[in-house]
């Protein structure tokens, strides 16, 4: 087995090695079959690891390190099961949408290389087991997305956007070193088996909210979101489909990774969770509903997503602490399954929303409308990626959410009137995410695709190559095997759930109790629902197969001068909400007022913009005053070398008398 | 599958009478009770207009709608006779059918390109969004009270004894009233009669709709009102025998609708920007019924 593991990087450097010579034409091809050996080795382990055989192998890390674990175990057999479906039909995808770029060997080059690093880098992420080794992984994975955002490096605001992310992929490796650290000093041993170790001795909740903030920046919980929405737009589409599908969710691996050896203090640290993951949510999906760049609007719905999964943690570990079993499944569960169904819908509409923006170039969605005619087939996996993350049946999405709304509602039965407040509460807030998410989704995907035109593009815009829309048809499929088998997955996360820590707590208790045969029966009645339109729509067909049909212009309400300009916007949609909000989403506009003495108005312009609200009010706060402070040691930095000189100078000065006075030994 | 039937039999006359009871309250004498079927029956034979900027959408959009509320009221039960859908937390699928509905006769409202139904979309989608914690509020409350999780069973569990569950229920029907109201765009937050189509929510919304299509949106409006009735009358009915209870289902419709064209007829519609405060406020009165819920349980600190 460990031979496998080692094939895997002889697979990939030979593939680099491989990117680096080829053609242009080649190297998509190259990188493909790279990354999908990668898969399959690992996949395989990982069946093999959920099915019951976990795998390890030790290697040695020499002085420092120590010994570094590799273990596949049944938790990150998941997650790799999702990194590898999500990278390859994110390959596949990207081939088509880089077609543009043949031209551009260097960039085509370099892109690839990185995306096959990034695939590694991020299996490895999953298996090892070693809290130093595992920061190296990390940090590879967070340089080679950064490169694949910066794809398009020759827009300023693309490196922007890149570097926010590196900066803030920084502060979180801080996080992660200093809990390391921290893990060190108190167990003497950087591996993962330490963490229970430390838990069972020391207090829990310090150490678990420095990995939570840590892993809650890649993750993106709020007020540690705001790199996504920058982050997101800026790259290419099927980067941003597998960042949010894949690379988000490895922050929520990570929460997992630490959440599953806690050994007290449950209910705190649940009550935090759930907290913070409902307001995450509720932020993430009014922002969403307001914004008009379709990949922003993504990105923010990215972060709704999280909190639905992070809500899901929260019941779980309530659930230990309560020493409930049927919470714990249905929490975890739930987490773990909207962790692969959003990394489902979203790299689907990531990719449908990258096949628009290949078409006409913008990812203003007012300034497109009326695409159902021009790409039928992009628009109905568009549809369908939005009604499934809407959690409506008969989708997946209904499913994930389903197991997170009985945990809240078997949370009910708790004792302490706080939780079942909390409980209560976040119920609320999750009925009024999942509304939201449908005014959201309404909206995108009636201003994109129905209706006119909105501006006449010189390009008209055609359906995309089948290249792109394979992979998006598999991931519907995918998508479809969930929403009507979701048991086949449910027992698979049973397994996931049955093999890690809390056994106390577990044994001898059928992994979710009767919620398989529940899930069952909401399969069979969206089936019952699919039915039921087919019929409806047979018996309409019956009825009205004689009468008069008649195609007419869309009533104008006696206006007579129709113009597609005067469509209803994606903004206006969503004016009512940014008003009711407008302490959450925060508008700047731009325009001259008209002036009493001007007779003719000039044409003029009016400008909107939504901001965020924690980068504009508190992050932006800070970064401003950090630099005002740091501005009164501009001297320090003044270019001469001689000063450099003196500094060296000093500095070792300072460390000679510090040593021989004893002060540091 | 009794309450299938009893419903859709309720839906029959139930816009009938709250016409009826508006013409009276107003000094005509009105249609009569089953004129509304009579108009649905009318528009199925009709012929359609179709917008030519509409497609696949706007077509399929009337028939999911429908497909959803029948489906969501296959879930209602009748007192202790289950729906035909019955697991627990069916009300989570309940809700979620229904907003599945919802979804499409908003996108294909959208796909007529108008602006005015662009606007009653809008409205729709952010008016029941707001309704929908106060449902949650409600049936998690019932859910906790109860110690049950499916709509059947916290109904024939739901035991009215002291006066505080009697408060509540009352709270619990109104609640549900409201969000009856909200759902079918009626008084408070939408007028079905008026003239204006900047003002309108629903109604502005099938504006292009014709024939067959209209005809079921309307059944769906019928439907969707029977349905809350019978939810309103399942927290009341406990365990009384079925001879009994199907007299009272209909006598508590026929009193529900006279309410409904009561309250239509005496109050004006609110302002758009207030409707939001309004839902809000439903979802507090939801609220005091998960305390009531917490006083009765000892829970309450």
């Amino acid at each position: 087995m460990a031979n496998l593991l080692n094939l895997t990087w002889v697979i990939v450097f030979t593939g680099l090695l491989i990117l680096f010579f080829v053609p242009s034409k080649l190297k998509w091809f190259t990188a493909m079959l790279t990354v999908v050996l990668t898969a399959f080795i690992t996949s395989t382990l990982a069946f093999r690891a959920i099915m019951g055989n976990p795998f390890s192998v030790v290697f040695d890390g020499g002085v420092v390190a120590g010994n570094v674990l590799i273990r596949i175990d049944q938790l990150s057999a998941w997650f790799i099961l999702i990194i590898n479906f999500t990278s390859i039909t994110g390959l596949f995808y990207g081939e088509g949408y880089l077609k543009a770029y043949t031209s551009e060997p260097r960039k085509l080059s370099l892109h690839w290389i990185f995306y096959v690093i990034f695939q590694l880098s991020m299996i490895w992420v999953c298996m090892i087991q070693n809290g130093l080794v595992f920061l190296i992984a990390w940090e590879i994975m967070s340089i080679s997305s950064m490169m694949l955002v910066v794809f398009e490096g020759h827009k300023p605001s693309t490196i922007k956007a890149g570097l926010n992310y590196l900066v803030q992929m920084h502060i979180s490796v801080v996080l992660l070193t200093i809990g390391f650290i921290w893990l060190y000093f108190k167990t003497g041993s950087f591996s993962f088996d330490a963490f229970s170790q430390y838990f069972a001795a020391f207090n829990n909740v310090g150490l678990f909210m420095i990995f939570f903030v840590g892993f809650g920046l890649k993750a993106g919980f709020i007020p540690l979101h705001t790199w996504l929405p920058h982050a997101h737009p800026a790259a290419p589409s099927h980067i941003s489909g597998v960042m949010s599908g894949v690379i988000v969710k490895l922050g929520i691996y990570g929460i997992l990774r630490v959440a599953f050896n806690l050994k007290s203090e449950f209910f705190v640290l649940g009550e935090i969770l759930v907290v913070v993951s409902v307001l995450t949510s509720l932020f993430g999906i009014i922002n969403a509903a307001v914004h008009r760049d379709i990949k922003k609007m993504l990105a923010y719905c990215t972060i709704e997503n999280i909190g639905i999964i992070g809500i899901g943690i929260g019941i779980g570990l309530i659930g230990v602490g309560a020493n409930n079993p049927i919470l714990y499944f249905l929490g975890f569960g739930g987490a773990l399954l909207h962790v692969l169904n959003h990394s489902l819908f979203k790299s689907l509409l990531f990719f449908s929303a990258g096949s628009i923006y290949q078409q006409t170039h913008t990812r203003n969605m007012d300034k497109l409308g009326g695409l159902m005619k021009s790409m039928p087939r992009t628009a109905l996996l568009f549809l369908m990626g939005s009604v499934a993350i809407g959690g409506l049946p008969p989708f997946n999405g209904f499913i994930s959410e389903f197991l997170i709304y009985s945990g809240l509602i078997e949370g009910l039965k708790l004792q302490s009137s706080v939780q079942i407040l909390i409980m209560l509460l976040s119920l609320a807030g999750l009925s009024i995410v999942g509304g939201l998410s449908i005014l959201t989704f309404t909206k995108t995907f009636g201003t994109v695709f129905l209706g006119t035109e909105r501006q006449k593009s010189v390009h008209k815009p055609h359906e995309v190559s089948i290249l792109m829309l394979i992979p998006q048809y598999f991931i519907v499929a995918a998508m479809l095997t969930i929403a009507f088998f979701p048991g086949f997955y449910i027992d698979f996360i049973g397994r996931i759930l049955t093999s890690l820590s809390f056994r106390p707590l577990i044994s001898g208790v059928q992994p979710f109790g009767n919620y398989p045969d529940i899930l069952g029966n909401i399969s069979f009645y969206s089936f019952v629902l699919i039915i039921l339109i087919v019929v409806f729509a047979l018996i309409r067909k019956l009825v009205t197969a004689r009468v008069t049909r008649t195609i007419s212009p869309t009533w104008g309400c006696g206006y007579t001068v129709p113009s597609s300009s005067l469509q209803y916007t994606g903004k206006s949609f969503s004016k009512s909400l940014s008003k009711m909000f407008n302490f959450v989403v925060i508008e700047r506009k731009q325009y001259d007022e008209l002036n009493r003495t001007e007779i003719f108005p000039e044409v003029r312009e009016y400008k909107s913009h939504y901001f965020d609200f924690f980068e504009y009010r508190f992050i932006k706060f800070m970064v401003n005053r950090l630099i005002y402070s740091a501005n009164y040691f501009n001297f320090v930095q003044n270019g001469r070398v001689q000063s450099y000189i003196l500094y060296g100078l000093v500095f070792m000065l300072i460390v000679f008398l510090l040593t021989i006075f004893r002060i540091v030994r | 599958m009794l309450s299938l039937i009893l419903i859709s039999i309720a839906a029959l006359f139930f816009t009938g009478i709250i016409i009826r009871t508006k013409s009276i309250a107003s000094g005509r004498k009105g249609p009569g009770i089953l004129q509304p079927v009579f108009d649905v029956l009318k528009l199925f034979r009709k012929g359609s207009v179709y917008s030519e900027t509409s497609g696949f959408v706007f077509r399929i959009a009337p028939i999911i709608y429908f497909s959803s509320v029948v489906l969501a009221m296959l879930t209602v039960p009748f007192g202790a006779s289950k729906g035909f859908i019955s697991f627990n937390g069916d009300f989570i699928f309940f809700a979620y059918v229904l907003a599945l509905g919802k979804f499409f006769s908003i996108i294909g409202a959208l796909d007529t390109g108008s602006s005015f139904e662009g606007m009653g979309a809008s409205r729709e989608a952010l008016y029941s969004m707001f309704a929908e914690p106060a449902f949650f509020i409600l049936m998690g409350s019932l859910a906790l009270i109860t110690g049950h999780t499916s709509f059947q069973e916290i109904f024939s569990t739901l035991h009215l004894g002291s006066s505080i569950t009697y408060a509540i229920a009352i709270l619990a029907s109104f609640v549900l009233l409201l969000i009856a109201m909200i759902e079918n765009s009626r008084m408070p937050i939408d007028d079905p009669k008026t003239h204006l189509e900047l003002t309108m929510i629903h109604e502005v919304m099938i504006l292009d709709n014709s024939g067959f299509d209209l005809g079921l949106i309307l059944s769906t409006g019928y439907i969707k009102f029977a349905m809350y009735g019978a939810l309103i009358f399942n927290l009341f009915v406990g365990l009384i025998p079925y001879g009994y209870a199907i007299l009272i289902f209909f006598a508590l419709q026929a009193f529900l609708a006279i309410l409904i064209g009561i309250i239509e007829s005496f109050i004006a519609r609110s302002r758009m920007n207030h409707n939001a405060q309004f839902i809000v406020v439903l979802s507090s009165v939801s609220l005091l019924i998960f305390f009531g819920v917490l006083l009765v349980l000892g829970k309450f600190i």
